[in-house]
Order: C-alpha cells, then structure tokens, then sequence
C-alpha cells in the first residue's frame, strides 16, 4: 500500500523518456507531458537538438536545469537529468514549473531594484557633474568679470569727480546705475550658486527687528514713490524686538520681494507687513507678507517662478534683471526651513508671503537699543590723521592696477609703492616699512593668502603686524575664510564702490596699533 | 538537411538579451522587462544564399553578473556566442574583457560577437566616448527597440558558422 501512495506523491511530476541515438522516442511515461513513441524528440522543442551534443561528449550524465519547455498549450519549466544508456539515451524530467515560477518573481523584484539603483546613481552621477560644471562655470565667469567692472566702477568714480557737463553727468548717471545693476546681477549670480553648491551658511545673531522693518520701509517707501506708487508698512506692536536670524539673508529675501513687487506694478499700492503669529517660550513666529496691485501671475506660471533664470518679467512683458531673485529669496528661505507662497490673480496683483520661526530675546538688548537705522545717504569717508601712510598695492592685473593707484593717488594719503607678482611682495616689505598692503588674492607664482601666512609668519614684528586688505574676484565664502584664516584683516570682493575700498583702508588703518 | 548551430547568448542580467532574440525571431519589442530565469531556447532558420538556409538554435541563458557561474550544461555543443552588454549600464560592461575571457576558455575556439546594446538610448557621440573610455571594441552596436543591427547581427553569425560547417 505504501508503494502505491509513494508512487502517488513523488512520481507525480517526474517523467521518464527513453530515446535511441537518433532520438526516436522508444517509451515515455507521459507523467508531465505526453510524447508519442516512435517521433522525433527533436520535433517536440527545439531544446532537445542538443540531445545531440551529449552523445558527443565525455561526459555520461548531464543536468540541465530551469528549462522553459512550451509544448502545446502548456509551458513547463523543468530540470532534466540526461544520461547515456545502452542504446540511446534515458531522459528524466523533473516538472518545478511552480517552484521556478515563485523564483521568477523574487528575481524580477531582486534585479529590477538592482537595475533601478544602477540608474539612479548614474543620473545621480551625471546631474552632479553638471551641476559641477554650471557651478564652475559660474565662478569662472564671475571671476573674470569682477575684474573689468571694478576698474569700470572705479574710473566711474574717478570720472565724477572731474568736471562734467549737464549731458555727461547725466550719462554718468545711467553708467553708475548700469554698474550696480551690473553689480547685483554678479551678487546674484553668486549667491544663487552658493545656494546650489551647499556653501551658504546661515549667520545666526540676535538683531533688532524694528529696526529692520523700519530700514526696509524707509527705502521702499521712497522707491515707491519715485514711481508713483503708494507704500504701507504694517509692524505688528506684539512682536519683540530682537530675534535671532540671519539677518542678512532674511533682508536678501525680503528685498528680492519688495523689489519684484514695484517692478511689476504701475499703479497703486505695496503693503509689506510684518506679523506675529505666535510666541512660545523663548522662540516665536512670523510672518512676512508683501502685496501688490500689479501685474499678476498666471496659474501655470506659479510653479516655474521660482526657478532660476526665470522671469516674471518675462510672462508679463517687462523683463529685466537677472530673474534670479525669486530662485535665492526661495533657495534663502529652504535653508532657514521655510517657504515662500504666492497668491496671485493676473491683473490684480500678488501676495508673496513665508513664516520664519525664530528664536528671540525676552529682554531688550541695552546695546542694541543704542543702535539706529543705517543711513542711506552716502556715508562720507573718514579719513584718518596725521602724516601720509605708506601703501603697498600688489595686483597683476592693470586695469585695476591703474584705477585703483589713481584711487588712492587722489585722496593724496599716502605713498604708494606697486608690485604685480606674488614673489615680489616679501622683498618689498622687508625693504620698505609699509603701514598697509592692499593686496590681489589671485596673483601669478604666490598667491595673496600664501603670501599673507608667510608674512604672518615673519620673525620681525614691523612685517608680521603690516595690516593687510584682500581683495578677490572669487566671492565664494570658501576663499574669503581662507584668506581670513591666513591672516588678512579684510577681504573686499570685486567690483567694490571706491568709498568702500577707502573706508576699509581708513578703518584699519585707525584701528592698527602700530 | 538543414543545418543546425546552437548559439547561446550572454551577458549580464537587463542588458537586453531575450529582446534581441525575440526582435531577431518575432520582429517584436516589449517595453516590459521580463526577468529570465533557466534558459529558453527559440528556433529560427535563416537563408545563408539562395540554396543555403541554416537552423540557429538561439539559447537564451538567465543573465548574471557574474560569467564564472553559468552552468556547463548549458554551453555543451555551442556552435557560436553573442555576448550582450548595455551601453548605458557600466557595471554590463567594467569588466568585459574578463568576462570575454572566462567565456573564451569556457567555450574555447567558437566564434563569439560582442554586441552593445540599448543604442536608442544614448547620443553617439557619447557613446563613442564611452568606448573609447573603456577600450571597448564591439561587434555590433545594436537596438532591440527599434530592431538596429539585430538581423545583421545574426545574419553575420549564421554566415560564419554555415562557413565553419
């Protein structure tokens, strides 16, 4: 009896065929699949022509597993024991077609998540090395422009103080508001890339917050009216007035906004508004809110305005600017773990608006109660007392060479000594006694941070206390800490306003104790 | 009689093996990726001349990463090899020349084509680049989407092999 329910359970799905050298099939058990004796196995599939193979070879048994063998309506897969016999050769075939079909799944999912994972870190690969490319690009194209528009700025300056005619001045007039634009456009560009590249990081300090709404209102509201438009600020009374943010970058949002929103609106009103929308414990939340009754975005533009390079300008026929201001305001705002949201109906206007969480100070800060609202008008150089300072100006490229000695030159402060090559700059200033070095950080054979760390380095206290000021066309936050670690005591980046390359000059100069 | 040659065809898994045999067999194309398991073995019979047609017997192996591990079994009376790599994925193709190696002595002294494949998915110029790069020199560059090279392929395989014969 056990026989019988053995042969029930472990013949069930294995088939015994029998064929001679020629591969005529002289019995079959049929238990998988059914074979007529006296055919061809050839015929059945075309996996059994290697039939052929095996009687060539060495070998006496042969296995062959995972075969897919579709006969008829049925497609079995199957292992198949092979073995040379007196006559012809005894074929064993194992029916695994259910357990070869859960195999089948478990590989698809297997290699098709291999595959997937493959893919994305080539696309991953490739999104990175242009994004290394763009970001390259962008610092050569800034670095090489920095150059030619901070001697364009400074003769400009130069320029203004000669006399001029009613005509020249006022071109004078649209080529200094070109070289800002110009300016911004570099920052932005700059800014924008950092963003990109992970290199901006946030300063946070405590810093009035009234003061910063007053500063922005005071600017906005006479841009406002210079284009006949009407500006309200709103504060709200609840809100402290210090908070701990990156001012800056929180001013660099703002502006973007306030700027976007005059530019596209003719007629009347901005209302930036700065709210509270709840305090716990020592943090608290904001919310900054600008709107216009201007032009007005389209739904389906909504998504593309924060993109780089992407104008709303361009949408509502009136493009200019870099279109890189929303794309910083929003990549700003992604790093201080906010958003920006837009309400928006075309021809009626725009409501940008994003929430800040911040910590802010229970107690009003004596010393920030002291400050006050920078001026805008053009701060006046302070010059220092005294005799003439003796300056030593080290830059290869001569354009800025040129403006920058004539710069100096006409304040009639000091004694100028100019060097071009990095290599140079130590045997001058063992041989001369300088008060300050005004120096290129990229110069040819030692550049102005090596050389920085060597006189900071010098035995002699005369050389290594000389103040030194860099100045770079690479404004990455990465070089300016480099130069600062080396020991310069400022890093102005070009293209700079000639009061502010001065004032760095008078400052540090009131300020060493030598 | 016709002529039987038993090829098989190789290559790492998702690189398009079974899509250009079934575009050589069916003139078809599926989107879909099927993973192989096993080995499936497809006929077609392809005319060498007016007078010569041969019967390629194309075994289609479960494709691995690593070529050291297909079965013996299956390479017995090969008559002729295709080996498939993706030109999009280089881990199909990083190691090729080991991989070309291993199959060499596997199934020594038996023709054997080279083939890159997926050519609808990249420029090529890049894919020149590519080759060049990794010193690869193939057979054929084909596409079993939009059926380049696929006939040719096999049709120069069968003239060779109906010439050994």
């Amino acid at each position: 009896m056990l026989d019988h329910y053995r042969r029930e359970f472990t013949n069930k799905n294995i088939q015994f065929i029998f064929v001679d050298q020629k591969g005529v099939v002289q019995e079959s058990d049929d238990e998988v699949f059914s074979v007529q004796t006296g055919s061809s196995i050839f015929e059945l599939h075309p996996f059994f022509e290697s039939l052929e193979g095996i009687f060539e070879s060495p070998e006496n048994e042969v296995d062959f597993y995972c075969v897919h063998l579709p006969l008829k309506e049925n497609v079995f897969t199957v292992d198949l024991k092979i073995a040379k016999k007196e006559g012809g050769l005894l074929l064993i075939i194992y029916d695994l077609t259910k357990h070869y079909n859960t195999y089948q799944s478990v590989t698809q999912v297997r290699n098709e998540s291999v595959i997937k994972t493959e893919l994305t870190v080539i696309k991953n690969q490739e999104l990175e090395e242009r994004e290394r490319f763009k970001n390259r690009f962008i610092q050569n194209f800034s670095h090489e422009l920095r150059n030619p528009l901070t001697s364009i700025m400074a003769i400009t300056n130069i320029l203004e103080e000669t006399k001029l005619d009613t005509e020249q001045s006022q071109m004078l007039q649209f080529l200094k508001a070109s070289n800002a634009n110009l300016k911004q456009l570099l920052e932005d560009i700059l800014s924008i890339s950092m963003i990109d590249t992970g290199k901006l990081d946030l300063v946070q300090k405590m810093f009035d917050l009234k003061q910063f709404f007053d500063l922005l209102e005071f600017t906005y509201k006479a841009k406002a009216k210079e284009k006949g438009l009407n500006f309200n600020a709103d504060w709200d009374e609840k809100l402290p007035k210090f908070v701990e943010g990156d001012r800056l970058r929180i001013f660099q949002v703002v502006t973007n906004l306030l700027d976007n929103a005059i530019k596209y609106t003719e007629t009347g009103t901005i209302t930036f508004s700065l709210k509270l929308n709840q305090k716990r414990a020592n943090r608290v939340s904001l919310r900054f809110q600008i709107k216009d009754s201007g032009i007005g975005i389209a739904n389906e533009n909504l998504e593309v305005i924060f993109e780089s390079f992407n104008q709303l300008g361009a949408i509502g026929n009136t493009s200019s600017g870099s279109g890189l201001g929303l794309a910083i305001a929003s990549g700003l705002l992604n790093l201080m773990e906010s958003e920006i949201k837009v309400n928006s109906t075309v021809g009626q206007g725009s409501e940008f608006y994003f929430d800040l969480h911040l910590k802010f100070q229970l107690l009003t800060s004596p010393d920030a109660k002291k400050s006050s609202p920078k001026s805008h008008k053009k701060q006046e150089l302070k010059k220092t007392e005294g005799p003439k300072s003796k300056l030593l100006l080290v830059e290869d490229d001569l354009q800025v060479q040129t403006t920058l000695f004539k710069i100096l030159l006409g304040t009639g402060r000091f004694h100028i000594d100019v060097v071009y090559d990095g290599a140079l700059v130590l045997q001058e200033v063992v041989s001369s006694n300088y008060d300050i070095i005004v120096m290129d950080v990229n110069l040819p054979n030692l550049s102005g941070d090596q050389i920085t760390k060597l006189i900071r380095e010098f035995p002699f206290n005369n050389v290594k206390t000389i103040p030194i000021i860099g100045i770079t066309a690479d404004g990455y936050q990465e070089n300016i800490d480099k130069c600062r670690k080396a020991g310069m005591n400022k890093v102005l980046i070009k293209p700079f306003e000639k009061e502010d390359f001065l004032n760095s000059i008078y400052k540090i100069l009131r300020n060493s104790k030598r | 009689m016709l002529k039987s040659k038993k090829i098989v065809v190789l290559g790492h898994f998702g690189v398009g093996k079974t899509s250009l045999i079934r575009r050589f067999v069916t003139d078809t194309f599926s989107d879909n990726y099927k993973v192989t398991i096993g080995v499936h073995i497809t006929k077609k019979v392809v005319e060498i001349s007016a007078k010569e047609t041969i019967s390629l017997i194309l075994w289609d192996l479960e494709g691995t990463d690593d070529i050291e591990t297909i079965r013996k079994a299956y390479l017995l009376g090969t008559h002729g090899v295709v080996f498939v790599f993706d030109i999009t994925r280089p881990s199909t193709f990083q190691h090729l020349k080991s991989d070309l190696k291993i199959v060499s002595e596997k199934i020594p002294n038996t023709p054997l084509m080279v083939v890159g494949n997926k050519t609808d998915l990249v420029d090529a110029k890049e894919l020149q680049i590519t080759l060049d790069e990794n010193e690869i020199t193939v057979d054929f560059l084909t596409s079993a989407k939009t059926g380049f090279a696929v006939d040719d392929l096999f049709t120069k395989l069968a003239n060779q092999l109906a010439k050994d014969a």
